[in-house]
């Protein structure tokens, strides 16, 4: 009888499964910062959230710098304009 | 706090690290899983978490006297009291209204004067959810199908667990709570399966629906008066492939989410557009519907036991009350009623002698196939205009054509195909491509997450509408 095949450490572990999400999340708070800013800035009447946005007002910035959110925006658009969505 | 939001995003990261951080501690992890799923719920309106922990209160208080095993005097009374208590609970934030309504409309139709007054009270978000998941527990305790719990928190954690709260899967008491007594292995789950059932859910939710419903159905059962008959046919196919879209979305990430937490819930969908008839249709859509309304509905009325005419009736009676459960509203009344008697249609054909002999052939899958399909669709115009005004200014435009000219938008017919394709695409892809994923690196899975996610937030509209299923 076959020995039962062991999963590899990616599929048993929650710590492996966390650093995945986190990497997801993380790459796309790159990729797409505005929306990140702009949930920071709409909740940060009272300025406790003053830290955060500034950081990711850097990442924002990292982010244009590098081109990511231009073309990221950039292909929105250009599905939007691929598909006839003039709202987007 | 609705899935694909920031807000939500950031607040499974949190509940994730907490959850699995505690998970040698289940005590310990079950109450941080209760303060988020109360939080989660506090996000909308934390006055009625009050309601949360009320509903939890009760089922336990009921459970620890209906046991099965506790051989105690009246039980089925308390049984009726817990139930019927649950039901005041759900019939006063959400049906007072349209009765006192009805009352108020026949009384005129008499010229009385009735000196009742509307309660105009917020309906809770979730309160049917609740509601199901409350009556699943006690009856299932009286059945003798689970022991009650001696844990509230137990209980508690059981009606108001965050993935399922807001819009299902209905989780029965009996697949859940056992669930609680043990920390959980991650070794379990699939996490390859689980990433692509929560990507996918994103995709069908931000893409197809909310596409279908921004750009095409919602303008048009606004005002159906403003389009052609061609452009009204087909937003009620469009519909259709926006509410399986909307609503098949939120419960994989339902499963998903609770899948990544620990927990197994059960399939809500099983590609409903595919279905040979009606009795079909209802095994593949809201399938955790289905069959809460089949054990604690249909067949404490008496099922298909006591001839044709009694199972007649009672199908009636759980696709009305099933139909009414989603709204006060006569249109939904309607829909249960058509889906009902369909039911009973279907029910005698597939035992009749005439199905036994050409019931079953291609030809006559491809007839079943069509005919419930399409009967699928024309009880969702009901499902889905505001009045039955608007069902009859809807059909009669179909009628007319309205004179005006086709605008249905190019995207509406690829959307469609897409939502059609969810319906073919063999039912064994993701878990294979789950697999796949389980054994590439860290690195492997990240990429593909996040190309996938990419492409999602490249695709999905400006604009989005809310979760349909999210009212009821």
């Amino acid at each position: 009888m076959a020995e039962p095949r062991a999963k590899p450490p990616s599929s048993t572990s929650p710590w492996a499964w966390l650093r995945v999400l986190f990497a997801v999340l993380a790459l796309s708070v790159f990729a797409f910062p505005g929306g990140m800013v702009d949930w920071l800035d709409e909740r940060n009447a009272s300025g406790w959230l003053s830290a955060p946005l500034a950081f990711a007002r850097g990442v924002d910035a990292a982010s244009a710098a590098v081109g990511v959110k231009g073309a990221g925006e950039a292909l929105r658009r250009w599905f939007a304009a691929a598909i006839g969505d003039a709202d987007a | 706090m609705l899935f694909p939001t920031i807000d939500f995003g950031l607040f499974f990261a949190f509940s994730f690290l907490l959850v699995w951080g505690l998970n040698p501690h289940n005590t310990a992890k079950k109450l941080v899983l209760l303060a988020l799923s109360l939080a989660f719920y506090a996000s909308w309106n934390w006055r009625f978490t009050l309601l949360l922990l009320a509903s939890g209160a009760i089922s336990y208080l009921v459970g620890l006297y209906v046991d099965a095993s506790a051989q105690r005097p009246f039980r089925r009374v308390a049984l009726g009291l817990g139930v019927a208590l649950d039901l005041a609970i759900l019939g006063y934030f959400k049906y007072l209204d349209f009765f006192i309504a009805q009352a108020l409309n026949l009384a005129h139709m008499f010229g009385l004067d009735l000196p009742l007054g509307f309660v105009n009270v917020t309906l809770p978000v979730a309160i049917s959810f609740l509601t199901f998941h409350a009556i699943s527990y006690v009856v299932d305790v009286y059945r003798g199908r689970l022991a009650a719990s001696r844990s509230p928190l137990d209980v508690v954690l059981y009606v108001s667990f965050f993935p399922h709260l807001v819009a299902g899967p209905i989780v029965r008491a009996h697949e859940f709570l056992p669930q609680l007594a043990s920390p959980r292995r991650a070794g379990d789950f699939s996490f390859g399966e689980n990433m692509l059932l929560i990507l996918g859910g994103l995709f069908k939710k931000m893409v197809i629906a909310n596409y279908l419903a921004v750009r095409f159905v919602d303008p048009v059962f606004t005002d159906p008066s403003q389009f052609s008959r061609f452009d009204l046919i087909m937003a009620v196919y469009a519909y259709a492939i926006q509410i399986y879209a909307d609503f098949s979305a939120y419960t994989d990430i339902a499963i998903g989410v609770a899948a990544l937490l620990g927990y197994r819930f059960p399939q809500n969908f099983n590609q409903p557009y595919r279905a040979l008839g009606i009795g079909d249709f209802w095994r593949r859509w809201h399938m955790t519907l289905s069959r809460w309304l089949r054990d604690y509905l249909y067949i404490p009325l008496g099922g298909n036991r006591y001839g044709a005419l009694a199972t007649a009736r009672n199908l009636m009676l759980t696709m009305v009350l099933g139909g009414l459960w989603h709204g006060a509203n006569w249109t939904f009344l309607i829909w249960g009623a058509l889906h009902g008697s369909a039911l009973v249609v279907d029910h005698a054909w597939r035992r009749s002698a005439a199905f036994a002999r050409w019931g079953q052939g291609p030809v006559a899958r491809v007839v079943d196939w069509a005919l419930t399909f399409n009967f699928v669709c024309l009880a969702w115009l009901f499902f889905r205009a505001p009045s039955l005004d608007a069902v009859g200014q809807f059909l009669s435009g179909v009628w007319t054509d309205n004179g005006a000219a086709s605008t249905m938008p190019a995207v509406v017919l690829p959307l469609i195909a897409c939502g059609a394709l969810t319906q073919i695409a063999p039912a064994r892809a993701r878990a294979a491509i789950g697999v796949v994923l389980d054994n590439r690196g860290a690195l492997a899975q990240a990429a593909f997450g996040f190309v996938l996610l990419y492409a999602i937030v490249v695709m999905a509209p400006a604009a989005s509408a809310p979760f349909i299923y999210f009212q009821f």
